[in-house]
């Protein structure tokens, strides 16, 4: 029976507006955040599996003794894919000539992510994926000049003869830091054994590289981790990338401004549910009087709230699912073996959010409702919209409960929400303030004129809240616009359109006339040339540094970097370094040294420090004039020590040099292999490419973000006018009784909304520009400049907004002829 | 003939409601009984506490001194809960503003009342009342498609759906012209008669007084002619 009536009321009450305005709102607010945080989600698994291509698996195990087959063995019983290899320096002979070089040794199911691409030839360039086959080795390009071998040649490694087969095109884990080094040979883990290389002592790091789904891999490391033994270690996937960064901020910006866009739908939700509420009271007296207990009127509004809330729940999830589904299919198309999962967190985290705004924003006014005393039907109760304390309360909990959610931060949540609350404040005062001063000012205005302004004087009093969620919906319009032309202008900057996609390393001196005159006829523009001489840190003032990179710390000496390092010399300090103290070189600067932050921190080196530099036997050194800090993100040659030009001018060095290849001109690799054997190329190719298409992604999730907010704000205005309509209706059949003629009263609503709009506009711009203020500072380090377009955009913004919504909501009204407005005023 | 069984009985109700510096008694000491059957007017000047008496008796609200029995239902005493259970048992009402729900066609506004009351044939009743009051056509039709007297008489016939014992009326006729007025009027006598219902009627018109068996009047919240228990001259 209650059933009947609650369906037979809630399918009446569907053709009047706010069940839709609560159910559109929650709508949004389910299918924003199931749509971002898959999204983004999504993002960050591609970001994930790049990396897993440069490391050519999804997790490595790293371990300094033999394989243990006990590993294997619960990979394998995990369904994990396994692949093993050895990696040691060892001497290649070949004749007379001999050479170190880094030696990898693979299985056949090598590599589980990622492509290896071989070429039997011993010019690099486009690739074949073939894979190593027993007997034979690949070379880096440079060997083959080193060793002065030729494809088919033997070469020797320790008690081996092995075949040279070809050139290493590209190799999906090696070391990007490959900016010198030894050369780099590839072959089959079987024949390991034969070479006799393995010795007790001889330093050798095994890898096992495993694959699968990030369920099972987590398993087997949740497994694997209290099994470890000092000498194995999980390697972390490098994440550090220059998308890493711009992508962190991205997710953390996107679920922001996302909460922000489902604050505002949720106070249109709430908006409407009170209007709803207020437009029930009567019914609902009625019903009471008629018998019904405040239990059974819960029951029925509550059903009520109970359908739209399910409605737009599973709306919500399916639209956010399929926007997830269409992101996944934009990042499979760049990235070609990007492998979707599905995921319920979206999903738990949407409905979440749904029940919260429908707890917190639209149940209390239908609780409300449903304590209407039966007495109210002998009163001529007139309709009222009036804030509730309790409501507001609850509202800035649940908006609380959604900052805690989504930052998963309890001191950010608080700051957040504490700002806000001030902000409203703010506001309130503001307004305040605005309907004493624009008293005097409607005196002399004419009577359309004083009339708006006496409807916006009062409504701006009684209903502050209306100009505040306008001024917000208006704020986080602009604020999230400008931010996103902030954040892609950024990355933009990081990897400007024809940014250097190939690295040229190990140029010798007579070799840069010969890269110069190739540059020149293939209209190539080569960057700057960094000179590279390789040298270890042997001192810091005259204390001596531990070479060798050891778990256990001997706490006597000094922690040291246990490598070679490339020592660089520049006059002029390069454009993504950043001295933090001391100063750059100058034209008298003798035997000086810049040292990168974090291995200054790291080595406990100062200013004024003596560091001494071993480099090809001959000892040198230098005071420390200056500390840098490098953006690592940036895809240029960067150096921990960079010495004064006078230091090293005397050392034999190499170059590193970049340049900016057409995808189109890609053959010309051949060539300059062909021209220059022992010069390295890198390309950074795939690494800008992937970014681009993340940075794409990205941006049309903004895009969507900015979508969504504004159809939230949108609502807003909507729910608001709707809330006051019967009031407006009222008025309209006083003043047309009084006479007022149909121009004058259109006059005066437009004029009451344009204003509203423009100080709703104003004070948005004023609240955008402060936020735009303290995001530059605190997250993009910028040096702040006022935006001049929002001047004047917000109250544009705000004016036409408020009133197209508005007029279009109330034209209905203006169009009813007098006559029977009046009557149905009176008879209500 | 039996003697009269005492259906109302309300003695030193008092009523002080709260404003803005500190209460005001807008009902003082009044009692009275009334019988099973009987038809009762209550008049007076609008202001003077008719329609809050009427919510006293009728469970509606509770008063600040005095008891109100219904029936045996100590009101005075009583939940909200319970009196709205009471309510939905043995009373019935038709408003001045009629109080249709705006979003129930006219049988779903009859038959509401006896929905909640968890009466089985409730469309059927609600079939057979309308046609009483004349509108079986307008079945359909919602609130705003009828006119006022209209609304009215679907009113009437949600009062009686579910058979109740009393049916308080405040003042049924005061939003309608004189003629429909009296057609409403007439509408709820017959169903009263018919049904046996006890009837308290609100009102400032002298007129329709004049129909009830017996007639308070009521000035500044106490009745006028206190002990008048025979039919009153009301001018
Ligand atoms: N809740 C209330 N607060 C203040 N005054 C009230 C309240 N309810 C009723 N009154 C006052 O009590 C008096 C009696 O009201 P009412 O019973 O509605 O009169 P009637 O129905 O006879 O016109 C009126 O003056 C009215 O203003
Ligand atoms: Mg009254």
């Amino acid at each position: 029976m209650l059933v009947n009536i609650a369906w037979r009321l809630f399918w009446r009450e569907l053709h009047r507006g706010e069940l839709w305005v609560i159910g559109f709102a929650l709508f949004l607010a389910v299918g924003s955040v199931v749509s971002l945080s898959g999204i983004t989600q999504s993002v960050n698994s591609a970001l994930k599996q790049r990396s897993a291509q440069f490391s050519a698996a999804d997790r490595v195990l790293r371990s300094s003794q033999p394989f243990d087959s006990e590993v294997i063995t619960q990979a394998v019983a995990q369904n994990l894919k396994v692949s093993r290899q050895m990696q040691f320096d060892s001497m290649l002979f070949a004749g007379d000539k001999m050479q170190l070089a880094t030696i990898k040794a693979v299985d056949d199911s090598y590599p589980l992510r990622g492509e290896l691409q071989l070429n039997r030839s011993s010019v690099a360039g486009v690739g074949d994926a073939i894979s190593t086959q027993p007997g034979e080795v690949y070379f880096e390009a440079r060997l083959f000049d080193l060793l002065n071998l030729q494809v088919g040649d033997k070469v020797e490694l320790g008690m081996s003869r092995l075949t040279v087969a070809g050139v290493i095109t590209q190799e999906p884990d090696a070391p990007l830091s490959v900016f010198g080094g030894a050369p780099r040979v590839l072959m089959h883990l079987d024949d390991v054994a034969a070479t006799e290389i393995v010795q007790p002592g001889s330093r050798i790091a095994y890898r096992y590289l495993f694959a699968g789904t990030e369920q099972q891999l987590s398993q087997f490391e949740e497994l694997m981790q209290p099994q470890l033994n000092a000498h194995q270690r999980w390697q972390k996937l490098d994440n550090q990338s220059a998308i890493g960064g711009a992508l962190q901020r991205a997710e953390r910006f996107l679920l922001l401004s996302g909460l922000l866009g489902i604050v505002l739908a949720a106070c249109a939700a709430a908006v409407a549910a009170s209007r709803y509420s207020q437009r029930h009271t009567q019914s609902v007296a009625v019903i009471k009087a008629l018998g019904a207990t405040t239990r059974q009127i819960r029951l029925i509004y509550g059903g009520h709230l109970l359908l739209v809330v399910a409605f737009s729940l599973v709306c919500g999830i399916i639209a956010g699912q399929l926007a997830i589904e269409a992101a996944q299919f934009g990042i499979q198309y760049y990235l070609g073996d990007f492998r979707s999962a599905f995921s319920w967190r979206p999903i738990w985290l949407g409905s979440l959010t749904c029940l919260i705004c429908a707890i917190l924003f639209a149940a209390r006014p239908m609780w409300r409702l449903a304590g209407t005393a039966a007495i109210e039907v002998l009163k001529n109760t007139t309709l009222k919209l009036e804030l509730d304390k309790l409501q507001l309360l609850t509202g800035a909990l649940a908006i609380w409960a959604l900052m805690w959610l989504f930052s998963g931060e309890f001191l950010l949540s608080v700051g957040l929400f504490l700002l806000c609350a001030l902000f409203a404040a703010l506001l309130m005062s503001v307004a305040a303030l605005l309907v004493k001063l624009a008293k005097p000012v409607a005196a002399g205005q004419s009577s359309a004129r004083r009339l708006a302004l006496a409807n916006l004087r009062r409504r701006l009093w009684a209903n502050s809240f209306q100009l505040i969620t306008f001024s917000l919906a208006i704020f986080l319009t602009l604020l999230l616009y400008f931010l996103r032309a902030e954040l892609i202008g950024q990355w933009q900057q990081q990897i400007p359109e024809g940014a250097p996609n190939q690295f040229l390393v190990n140029i010798a001196e007579p070799q840069r006339a010969v890269l110069n005159q190739f540059a020149a006829e293939h209209d190539l523009v080569t960057g700057q040339y960094y000179p590279v001489v390789r040298g270890r840190l042997v001192s810091v003032n005259d204390e001596q540094l531990q070479q060798e990179a050891t778990k256990e710390q001997r706490s006597e000496q000094r922690v040291g970097i246990g490598r070679e390092l490339n020592l660089t010399w520049l006059a002029q300090l390069p454009d993504n370094n950043q001295v933090v103290s001391g100063t750059w070189f100058d034209a008298k600067s003798s035997a000086q040294v810049s040292v990168e932050s974090e291995i200054a921190q790291r080595l406990d080196i100062k200013l004024g420090d003596t560091l001494a530099f071993s480099i090809g036997g001959q000892q040198l050194s230098a005071t420390v004039s200056s500390i840098r800090k490098v953006d690592w993100n940036s895809l240029q040659p960067n150096f921990y020590m960079i010495l004064s030009p006078d230091v090293l001018a005397d050392f034999p060095a190499t170059y590193i040099t970049a340049f900016y290849l057409q995808p189109e001109q890609n053959l010309l690799l051949n060539q300059l292999a062909r021209l220059m054997p022992t010069v390295t190329v890198i390309s950074v190719d795939n690494i800008i490419q992937q970014v681009n298409s993340i940075i794409s992604q990205v941006t049309i999730a903004l895009s969507f973000i900015l979508l969504i907010i504004c159809c939230a704000a949108a609502l807003v205005l909507v729910a608001q006018v709707q809330a006051t309509l019967e009031q407006r209706e009222q008025e309209l059949a006083i003043l047309r009784t009084l006479g007022a003629r149909h121009a004058f009263l259109r006059n005066a609503l437009l004029l009451e909304f344009s204003l509203l709009g423009g100080l709703a506009g104003l004070f948005a711009t004023v609240l955008a520009e402060s936020m735009l203020f303290i995001v530059q500072q605190r997250a993009f380090d910028l040096p702040f400049t006022l935006h001049y377009t929002l001047w004047w955009l917000g109250p544009v913004l705000g004016i036409v907004l408020v009133t197209t919504l508005g007029w279009l909501q109330l034209k209905r009204l203006m169009r009813i002829p007098g006559a029977v407005l009046i009557r149905r005023v009176l008879q209500s | 003939m039996t003697t009269p069984e005492v259906h109302i009985k309300a003695t030193n109700l008092a009523k002080s409601v709260k404003v803005a510096d500190g209460s005001l008694t807008i009902l003082h000491d009044i009692s009275l009984t009334i019988n099973r059957g009987e038809s009762v007017a209550i008049v007076g000047a609008s202001g003077s506490g008719k329609s809050t008496l009427l919510s006293l008796l009728a469970g509606l609200d509770t008063p600040s001194e005095g008891e109100v029995f219904l029936g045996r239902h100590p009101l005075h005493n009583l939940s909200e809960d319970k009196r709205a259970g009471i309510r939905a048992a043995e009373v019935g009402f038709v408003f001045q503003s009629f109080l249709l729900l705006p979003s129930l066609t006219a049988l779903e506004n009859v038959t509401l009342p006896a929905e909640l009351a968890g009466i089985k044939d409730a469309k059927a009743r609600g079939a057979a009342l309308l046609q009483q009051v004349g509108l079986a056509a307008r079945a359909d039709f919602f609130p705003s498609q009828l006119s006022g007297g209209e609304q009215q008489r679907v009113a009437i016939a949600r009062a009686f759906i579910t058979q109740p014992a009393v049916l308080f009326a405040d003042e049924p006729s005061a939003n309608l012209d004189a003629q429909t007025g009296q057609k409403v009027e007439d509408l709820l006598f017959k169903l009263n008669k018919e049904q046996g219902t006890t009837l308290i009627l609100v009102t400032h018109n002298a007129e329709l007084a004049a129909r009830c068996q017996r007639q308070y009047r009521m000035q500044a919240g106490r009745f006028v002619n206190k002990d008048n228990e025979g039919l009153a001259d009301v001018g």
